[in-house]
């Protein structure tokens, strides 16, 4: 099939950039650290929900660090190739363009899934042999969650390199998007939780402000993740509104991710589908 | 049945027309060789043939399919050697001539793909490492995958040596005795006499000649160069060559007269010279070039030969 040969073709490359391996490492070490320092004191325990949920790997690490990798390793993805020359090769060969944008979505998830893996299996080793009680099922499903979270953002990165036709547009992109979603946000999602959740929405507007507010969480991909890997960790993801937000916040934050999973490489796909190589 | 129709293309970059009007036509199982200087629109017309590019105005067919909208279809049965690619500097190769095959659906050995164009010894080695060379032989490799109906080779000998080019052209000839049909793009003139059927001549976008090689010779004068050589030429016995019918020039340095005329006209200038008390030792004619050919058709015909040489030299400048 021609988007799996892309796909594997695209994952072969990418897992033997110099970038990859380094953001790897970085990864590895910082997820290890962590681990080995939130150990709890002589005769305490702590479970591995609660370590996987602290604010230390959920918020720190995994959505700042995670899709600035995902963004690093993918924006180049379409566009890098049609700089080079080497989407000439690629696109020699019978494949569609549809084929090249999801076969690159799927081949660079896929490499991006290496060091998220393997980043969390040494601290599994780590935790294993420690205080801490291992539940290997929270572990392998925070593990997947993490794995769909940098796949929308190389959904998106993929997006935005299909769309554009220069190397420059798609790191400016890519450098936009990460501090939109990532410092931004968390810059201004303290003073917005005041404004709408205290002060109410705008008046023209037909929802309330605690809805609002709800809304911009579950439009930024990390914000999606983290409703997911909470509710998830501490095992209330989908139990009925056990956890810390009801069901139907839970169901939404799932379409999003899966929206921005489909919705960027679509319209990045559109422009591609038109350009002159 | 045709391999390859054309009929109307333009192709225009904003206020740039690249390819004008174009109809072209090549049979199946033919070797064609498509002429022109860089930039005369030789690669657009080809990045139409495999929707790279959309053309502003007209038509292209490839194996009876619509170029642009059955582009895959078109792809699955054609081998292409694009012109301005980059291999992937990380991957072997082996694994280059791997993902063509599992591109184009086929089982097969990529060790022998690789042995058949002469880099077998590398197939381990990262194709970023490759010279130029190299990376054309095994682009050739990759489009050899699944012995395809159609080869596509945008200026398949740049970055070949001697031996390299002899070898490409080897294997086309052999793709074409398969039944293949060969359409091959080239600056390098002697390419395209040894392998091709025939020839079309681009020229600012048009296509100003299409012909046999023969059938271009002939329109172009099928004039020929006689070089004689003598003991001692005196001025007068050189003025009744240059005023024999079908002599066009004579110039003589006293051991050798070099006389273009028409071919009929040969036994004439060397019995004149004779006549003329002057001993002829030997003599060899050469047909026009196929290089004079070209810049006749090129709108160069007037170009003295001292340029011409220069214009050689910056072709196998730019092919090295």
């Amino acid at each position: 099939m021609s988007l799996e040969a892309v796909a594997r073709k695209d994952f072969e490359d990418a897992v033997r950039s110099r970038w990859l391996l380094a953001l790897s490492a970085v990864f590895v070490l910082l997820v290890s650290a962590v681990v080995y320092l939130v150990r709890p004191g002589e005769g305490q325990t702590l479970t591995t929900g609660q370590l996987l949920g602290s604010l230390y790997i959920r918020d720190a690490l995994v959505t700042t660090l995670v899709p600035l990798i995902a963004l690093i390793v993918a924006y180049g993805a379409v566009v890098g190739e049609r700089a080079s020359g080497s989407l000439k090769l690629l696109l020699s060969l019978p494949h569609s363009r549809a084929d090249v944008v999801f076969g690159k979505l799927v081949g660079r998830t896929a490499a991006i899934a290496v060091p998220i893996a393997v980043g969390f299996v040494l601290p599994a080793f780590i935790a294993a042999v420690g205080p801490l009680r291992l539940q290997v099922g929270v572990f392998v499903g925070y593990v997947l969650l993490t794995v769909l979270l940098a796949a929308a953002f190389v959904a998106i990165a993929v997006g935005f390199s299909a769309a554009v036709a220069s190397n420059r547009l798609a790191i400016g992109g890519a450098i936009g998007l990460f501090f939109l979603f990532v410092p931004l946000w968390g810059a201004v999602q303290f003073p917005l939780r005041l404004y709408f959740v205290v002060g109410g929405a705008p008046g023209w507007l037909p929802i309330s402000g605690q809805q609002l507010f709800a809304a911009l969480r579950l439009i930024n991909p990390t914000g999606s993740f983290k409703i997911i890997a909470g509710e998830f960790v501490s095992g209330a993801l989908f139990a009925g509104g056990s956890g810390e937000f009801g069901l139907s916040m839970e169901v939404a934050a799932f379409a999003m991710l899966v929206a921005w999973l489909l919705v960027p490489p679509l319209l990045g796909l559109w422009r591609f589908e038109r350009a002159d190589l | 049945m045709a391999a390859i129709e054309l009929r109307g293309v333009t192709k225009r970059y904003g206020d740039v027309t690249a390819v004008r009007d174009l109809d072209l036509t090549v049979e199946e199982g033919e070797v064609f060789g498509f002429l022109g200087p860089n930039g005369a629109g030789k690669s657009t017309t080809i990045n139409v043939l495999l929707d790279f590019v959309r053309p502003t105005e007209g038509r292209a067919e490839v194996l009876s399919l619509d170029a642009q909208a059955d582009s895959v279809a078109v792809r699955e049965r054609t081998g292409v050697l694009p012109e301005g690619y980059d291999v992937y500097d990380r991957l072997t190769g082996r694994r280059h001539v791997e993902f063509a095959m599992r591109s184009k659906d086929v089982d097969g050995d990529p060790d022998a793909l690789l042995d058949r164009v002469g880099i077998a010894d590398a197939a381990d080695r990262k194709a970023g490492g490759y010279s130029k060379g190299m990376q054309q032989r095994l682009v050739l490799g990759m489009a050899l995958v699944g012995d395809p109906d159609l080869l596509i080779l945008d200026e398949p000998s740049s970055g070949l040596d001697p031996t390299g080019a002899k070898e490409m052209r080897d294997i086309v000839r052999a793709e074409a005795d398969r039944g293949a049909t060969v359409f091959f793009s080239s600056h390098v003139l002697g390419q395209v006499e040894a392998v091709c059927d025939r020839v079309g001549i681009m020229r600012e976008g048009q296509l100003v000649a299409e012909d046999s090689i023969e059938g271009l010779r002939d329109a172009a004068g099928g004039e020929e160069t006689l070089v004689v050589t003598v003991d001692a030429a005196d001025e007068s016995t050189v003025d009744a060559v240059r005023a024999l019918d079908g002599v066009s020039t004579a110039a003589s340095d006293g051991g050798t007269v070099t006389v273009t005329c028409a071919s009929d006209a040969k036994t004439r200038v060397i019995a004149t010279l004779e006549e003329g008390g002057v001993e002829v030792k030997d003599f060899t004619t050469e047909e026009a070039s196929l290089e004079d050919l070209f810049l006749h058709y090129t709108g160069d015909r007037d170009a003295d030969p001292a340029d011409r040489a220069d214009a050689d030299d910056r072709d196998e400048g730019v092919s090295a």
